[in-house]
């Protein structure tokens, strides 16, 4: 340990063990002495050759031999050549691509991968804190039960069979291709009872093929499981007796329209309806 | 230990790549195909996400954290658990789905019990990430360091999130919301902000300039961040939810694009004067067409976002679209950006030739833009024709008249298919890329890192 390395170390803002580290490999690479490369980082010259690597006080190596060696050299079994340590930058560094704002470095070129002196923990609770808000906002609060008339509801409960083939209707991936969601737009006229999102089947969120919420008043068991297993354009699904009876129940009791839709009364018609009856 | 990360994850890509074909194949021919739709998208899906996106970029993270912290990274060891955690729940995942035991639930399918395993390798890079940057010996933070940590910590939360769908209380319009927060989070807290982030450290490491805006790198991350819950839960547009959903869901859904512009703008800033440098570095050009793409995905999402657009594209092909250009566009790409750059420098071997990245960067680009193009057609012709059968009554009565109106986007379908093919030659480029070099790549200098006095190096 030497002033010079002292000095190095000051000036460049890492470790002296590191510098010495680094200025020995410097000097193996350059043909110039230990001292001669402590000299140039402490700000008394310019070392031949060699590159900044601004990005980590660690190195980086360049040991020459590989380009003729038969073998590539094994991390750790490698001697530790080290890279010239980031020279110090100046915070405008990073906020712009002129070259006039940041300070050269030893070797006269710019320092690429510089920072500021940031807490990256900050960030992290930064994330954590955003995460919360868009969980809330964006999950929690879309998903949470409505007070809404009923169409199908999970109040219309499915039988055992249908709670079953609703299981089955999951895991084969039957979603994947069908919805069991009628929303209040054009596209979805005439499929059944609006769905609300008190909903007790399975929604899914593609729609390859008919939607499938009020299947049950459009077609008997018959043909529901013949289309299952491959009448017309449907692809046949290889499932075993027990798995498509409960997935043709838990289809024919999907019905949107066994219950009347309740239709919401306006505080006024109320009225007039006490008023009639009074 | 970054490259078993990239070797693993590009053999995961292959068969990702693989599954994802097939599920293209059962959308158009599903009569033919012995698994179905569902599962084999949820096969798909998962592998890509978790046994590519996931073991890659997190390879990617241990490779810059030694070089931007100064310090050694922190339980190698740990590492290596959690590579080989991760890739057994989701080959786990992968027979329980196919034998039809899986959850059912989208993206992933996983059942209940394999959460925990998932839960746990995910938490692994985040302790690795926290306790490398807490011994970090630099102070000075490239942005590269916060949007990693920021990654990582997300992800966690998100799978968290995702795995609470499956909770007995949890309603089945809470179930379908929790599967949207957690694909569109995937995309944007995962792939495209630590991608991004990533490719910022090797395109200046590559090019050695400065990159232009730190400011608009933060703009990017936390935009992204932002962006997470919205633009998934734009494909509910009128559906079950509450209303006013869909209008926060359109004008939140606008910071999706920005992020993904700032990116992009950032780095084209960065590259004003070097792009002819581009020519022998794949890596750089592979992150330069991820965040292109990127931006492409983000604004058609965000486009889907608004209503009166959203009446026509929810629920169609759309959307498919938008998640396999972002999986299997951006992502891909990103993460080549950086397994590009740090191969040759973990490995000590060099990429031999640079026509199979650029073989990579080719047919994906055409592969992945053809597919997205051809499903965003299928979609919006989908929306339409459902709008005028409904006019028309074509499809009341038990979807009679649903073949009629899909005739018209088997083409568009099969174009998909075809599309799909190619995309996959792109992937397999990849693999050969990865695996190449790591076998017999052209011997190079290997860069070491030397930390404290004993001598003791890390790659």
């Amino acid at each position: 340990m030497s002033d010079l390395s002292v000095a190095a170390a000051a000036a460049l803002g890492v470790p002296e063990s590191i510098v010495l580290r680094s200025a020995a490999a410097r000097a193996a690479e350059t043909g110039m002495t230990v001292d001669e490369v402590l000299t140039a980082w402490a700000g008394g010259g310019v070392v031949a050759g060699a590159p900044p690597a601004a990005d980590t006080p660690a190195a980086e190596a360049s040991p020459a031999p590989a380009e003729s060696s038969p073998e590539p050299a094994i991390a750790e079994d490698t001697p530790a050549p080290v890279e010239t340590p980031a020279a110090e930058p100046a915070p405008s560094a990073v906020a712009t691509p002129s070259s006039e704002a940041v300070p050269a470095t030893v070797s006269g070129k710019p320092p690429v991968l510089v920072g500021k002196t940031d807490n990256p923990m900050a960030v992290m609770v930064g994330a954590v804190a955003l995460f919360a808000a868009i969980f809330l906002v964006g999950l929690v609060g879309p998903a949470l039960p409505a007070e809404n008339p009923g169409a199908r509801s999970s109040e219309l409960g499915f039988s055992e069979a249908g709670e079953r083939g609703r299981h089955v209707f999951q895991t084969v991936g039957c979603f994947a291709c069908h919805t069991q969601m009628v929303r209040p737009v054009v596209s979805d006229v005439g499929l059944g009872a609006v769905t609300l999102n008190d909903s007790n089947q399975v929604l899914g969120t593609r729609r390859f093929g008919p939607d499938l919420s009020d299947v049950g008043t459009r077609l008997t068991v018959s043909q529901i499981e013949a289309v299952i297993t491959g009448l017309g354009d449907h692809p046949g699904l290889s499932l075993s007796q027990e798995d498509l009876d409960d997935l043709a129940t838990y289809l024919l009791e999907s019905q949107t329209s066994v219950e009347e839709t309740k239709e919401p009364v306006s505080p006024s018609e109320d009225a007039e309806t006490e008023g009639e009856e009074g | 230990m970054a490259a078993a990360h990239f070797l693993v994850g590009a053999l995961f890509l292959v068969l990702a790549g693989a599954l994802q074909l097939l599920a293209l194949f059962s959308l158009r021919f599903g009569g033919l195909s012995p698994v179905s739709f569902g599962r084999m998208e949820s096969m798909s899906n998962l592998t890509v996400m978790f046994g590519f996106l996931v073991i890659s970029l997190t390879g990617g993270i241990y490779y810059v954290l030694p070089r931007l912290t100064g310090t050694r990274l922190w339980r190698k060891e740990l590492a290596l658990t959690g590579l080989l955690l991760t890739s057994a729940v989701v080959i786990v995942d992968l027979v329980v789905v196919v034998f039809g035991f899986g959850s059912g639930r989208q993206p992933l399918g996983l059942p209940w019990w394999l959460h925990i395993p998932m839960l746990a390798a995910l938490l692994i890079p985040l302790a690795i990430t926290v306790m490398t940057i807490k011994n970090r010996e630099e102070k000075r933070n490239f942005v590269t360091l916060w949007i990693v940590i920021g990654g990582v910590t997300w992800l966690p939360l998100l799978y968290l999130a995702y795995s609470a769908g499956d909770l007995p209380f949890v309603s089945s319009l809470g179930s379908t919301f929790s599967d949207l927060f957690f694909s569109a989070g995937f995309v944007t807290l995962w792939v495209f902000t630590v991608g991004s982030g990533l490719f910022y450290y090797t395109l200046v490491k590559e090019l050695d300039i400065p990159l232009a805006f730190r400011q608009l790198a933060a703009v990017g991350f936390w935009s992204l961040g932002f962006a997470a819950a919205w633009w998934g839960i734009a494909q509910m547009v009128f559906g079950p939810g509450p209303g006013w959903v869909a209008g926060v869901a359109a004008s939140l859904g606008l910071a999706f694009p920005i992020g993904a512009l700032a990116n992009a703008s950032n780095v084209s800033v960065t590259l004003q004067g070097h792009w002819e440098e581009l020519g022998d570095k794949p890596g750089v050009v592979s992150g330069v067409l991820g965040l292109y793409l990127g931006v492409a995905v983000a604004v058609l999402a965000s486009f889907a976002s608004f209503p009166s657009i959203g009446s026509v594209t929810a629920l169609t092909a759309y959307w498919e679209a938008i998640e396999y250009a972002a999986l299997f566009g951006v992502g891909v790409l990103l993460t080549a950006g950086i397994s590009f750059e740090a191969l040759p420098r973990v490995a000590g071997r060099e990429i031999r030739t640079n026509d199979r990245p650029r073989s990579f960067n080719r047919m994906t680009i055409i592969g992945v833009g053809g597919v997205m193009i051809s499903l965003l057609a299928a979609g919006l012709l989908d929306g339409y024709s459902w709008i005028a059968g409904s006019n028309s009554a074509a499809f009341v009565d038990a979807g009679e008249g649903w073949g009629a109106g899909s005739e018209a986007t088997e083409v568009l379908l099969l174009f998909a298919f075809g599309f799909g093919i190619i995309a996959f030659l792109g992937q397999l480029a990849y693999a050969a890329t990865v695996i190449g070099t790591l076998i017999n790549g052209r011997p190079v200098p290997q860069e070491v890192l030397v930390y404290g006095d004993g001598g003791e190096t890390d790659e």
